[in-house]
């Protein structure tokens, strides 16, 4: 009891710390921005973080986080505006939310939509705002119990399933993009014997690939490549009905939309698996619990709340395991991960130990970007309407513009726009042959931590690989890492099938009387 | 097809690059003077990730095979339809634009010229089309020449002035 009222206090006292005319303003513009970044197509939420970071260099750490975990939740719901309107998902969060958004807004009932839009994802990042702040602190707690065999397994783990889920249908391929990743995160001075891995002497690589430019190039690059290649999209309507979200709808789907939150954030705790993850599993779940499955597609407001509940209940959960493990939930929050050790911050296991007030301040912050986007959502209709009319051609060398100031702005070099410029093409190309980015991503955060703790773990137990498979924690993540690949490999799924449909037959003939 | 296609090049692209990481990780020091624990040295992570690398790109290729993907076609024919389609035209154009601006133009010359220079005639090559009258094609270069005066001075400023960054 004592505990939680004292988390009560921490979070009471992070939220009073973030009323000042200073703090307001910028939650003001960063949500702003994050809309009108999420609502444009091809501005993703990860791209728009990874190029805001960039200009908050010159903020102390907590304004920093805060104008970027803003434009994250901003970014996130922004994209909803143009999944409706024109049948595009503003950010690929938001594909789910065309399905039922788009066809509303053909029924004229755009500004509904729109509304509903809103409820959900405020209510959605309320959900998993209470569990980014029930759940970090225990889990940070925890994880002080893990040694190098548990980080091990959870890099191992943490590819695996998001290459998995990312790429459902040929989970090979998001495999590849994580170990691809890992790869990348060698090269550079590596952390046990300072050995120089892949650099040939290059004074540029001694650090390894920034993070910063490879995301821009793999996020921003790539997606202005994609943007330029698809042709122009058709505008929509200005919507005649009310935005304003309207509190029956709230009342009538109230289990579709705590079903969803919840769904959103256990897929935000999962590594490397995002938004755009959570929005359909909410979704497809939403389906097969609904008294009117056959509105699905045609027009749900349970659907449309099922994918925006689903979407941003997933940013908070994706901040938990950055918080307390280092290890990102998804895209955007690797991002905000890298941004928060630029400004020396230290997210890890001893978050709880070092700065448990961080931990509420983080969830203020989501709090306070919550707010903005309710205020915004009702408030601003037809400024977005004025953004989604700019054309493409002249967007998008501006945007293109950004990326390469913006890699090149952290150290002055104009190797980082290169860098840049490489991982864009790799990552468009990777692309077209649908390879998943997020795993990419997840792999290069996490190479540097597998790599320390294999070898530590294999030099603490002198070679012996038992606890790597016998510990408690490890033998979890390592039955679940290789049940997802094994259940993956059809012929290998069909004979467990067989095998269990036998066992199963057979234990229920032994149970019946004939 | 297509993929399967892809995906046989992707799949041998991959076996060499994992050889290739995979030979480098045997080349890397083991550092026997230090006497360092013989798995703690350097190249025990990277050729475990060669080697994972290896068996997926074997699978890749092995897969493709199956599905026929090793038949190339490679004809004059399928080159000219990759070129005359729009969508690929325009990928071009935007990957020349940005490549020549990123790698040549900033460095050479001052940031925020080379930045105008790059937006205007990367708006007025997209925006232009057969058919349009003087006054159009005026107003076109009007707007055009506005934005990317206006955007190359605002992001000059705010990363110079503002985040005190020293430009190319």
């Amino acid at each position: 009891m004592t505990v939680l009222i004292d988390n009560l206090a921490r979070f009471l006292s992070a939220i009073a710390g973030f009323i000042t005319p200073l703090a307001i303003f910028h939650i003001a513009w960063s949500t702003l921005l994050g809309i009108i970044i999420g609502a444009l197509p091809g501005l993703t939420a990860t791209m728009g973080i990874a190029l805001i970071t960039t200009l908050t260099y010159k903020l102390s750490a907590d304004l920093a986080i805060l104008v970027l975990i803003c434009v994250y939740v901003g970014a996130i719901y922004g994209g909803s505006r143009t999944a409706i309107l024109i049948n595009i998902p503003g950010t690929p969060a938001n594909a789910a939310t065309t399905l039922d958004g788009f066809p509303l807004a053909m029924q004229g009932l755009a500004g509904r939509a729109m509304g509903v839009a809103t409820s959900g994802s405020v209510l959605g990042s309320f959900i998993g705002m209470f569990f980014l702040a029930t759940i970090a602190p225990i889990l940070g707690n925890y994880a002080l119990k893990f040694q190098s065999y548990e980080f091990f397994w959870l890099a191992i783990f943490g590819i695996v399933i998001s290459g998995h889920l990312t790429a459902l249908e040929d989970p090979i391929k998001g495999w590849i993009a994580g170990f691809l990743g890992l790869l990348v995160a060698m090269v550079g001075q590596e952390g046990i014997h300072a050995y120089e891995r892949f650099t040939y002497g290059t004074t540029e690589l001694l650090g390894g690939f920034a993070l910063i430019p490879a995301m821009v190039g793999a996020f921003g690059f790539a997606e202005v490549l994609t943007v330029m290649q698809n042709p122009p999209a058709k505008m929509a309507d200005a919507p005649r009905d009310s935005v304003f979200p309207k509190i029956l709808d709230v009342l009538r789907y109230w289990r579709t939309i705590i079903r969803s939150g919840l769904i959103g954030t256990l897929i935000g705790i999962i590594p490397g698996v995002g938004e755009d993850i959570g929005a359909w599993v909410s979704y497809a779940a939403a389906r097969r619990k609904s008294k009117e499955k056959e509105k699905f597609g045609k027009g749900s407001i349970e659907g449309l709340m099922a994918a925006e509940t689903g979407n941003n209940s997933v940013v908070p959960g994706a901040i938990i395991p950055a918080l307390t493990l280092a290890i990102p939930g998804s895209a955007p929050a690797a991002v905000l991960l890298a941004a928060m050790f630029i400004h020396g911050l230290r997210p890890g296991p001893l978050i709880m130990v070092e700065s448990p007030q961080f931990v509420y301040q983080v969830v203020a912050m989501v709090f306070f970007a919550t707010l903005a986007i309710l205020i915004y959502g009702v408030g601003l209709s037809k400024l977005l309407l004025k953004v989604l009319a700019i054309p493409k051609t002249r967007l998008m060398p501006v945007v293109f513009v950004l990326c390469a100031i913006g890699s090149y702005a952290i150290t002055s070099r104009l190797f980082d726009i290169y860098v840049m410029i490489g991982f864009g093409v790799v990552g468009y190309i990777l692309r077209q042959m649908k390879y998943p980015m997020a795993p990419l991503v997840l792999g290069i955060i996490l190479g540097d931590l597998m790599d320390k703790n294999l070898r530590r773990g294999l030099v603490l137990t002198d070679g012996d690989l038992t606890p790597f498979f016998t510990r408690p924690i490890c033998l979890v993540l390592w039955l679940i890492t290789f049940s997802s690949i094994i259940l993956s490999i059809d012929p290998l799924r069909h004979a467990l099938q067989k095998a269990f449909h036998k066992v199963w037959s057979g234990s229920r003939r032994l149970f019946s009387y004939r | 097809m297509a993929m399967a296609r892809a995906d046989f090049f992707t799949g041998i692209a991959l076996i060499l690059l994992s050889l290739y990481v995979i030979i480098e990780s045997w080349r890397m020091p083991r550092l026997e003077h230090l006497k360092v624990h013989p798995l703690s040295v350097p190249g025990v992570v990277t050729a475990f990730v060669g080697m994972v690398l290896l068996l997926f790109g074997i699978i890749l290729v092995i897969r493709s095979i199956r599905r026929g993907g090793h038949r190339l076609k490679i004809n004059h024919e399928g080159f000219r339809r990759l070129f005359n389609h729009s969508g690929n035209q325009r990928l071009l154009l935007t990957a020349i634009l940005t490549m020549g601006y990123s790698i040549f133009l900033i460095g050479t010359l001052p940031y925020w010229l080379a930045t105008g220079l790059f937006i205007l005639v990367f708006i007025l090559l997209f925006e232009w089309e057969r058919g349009l009258n003087g006054v159009q094609r005026r107003r076109g270069l009007i707007s055009a020449v506005l934005i990317a005066i206006l955007s190359s001075a605002a992001i000059t400023l705010v990363f110079e002035r503002l985040f005190l960054v020293s430009l190319p």
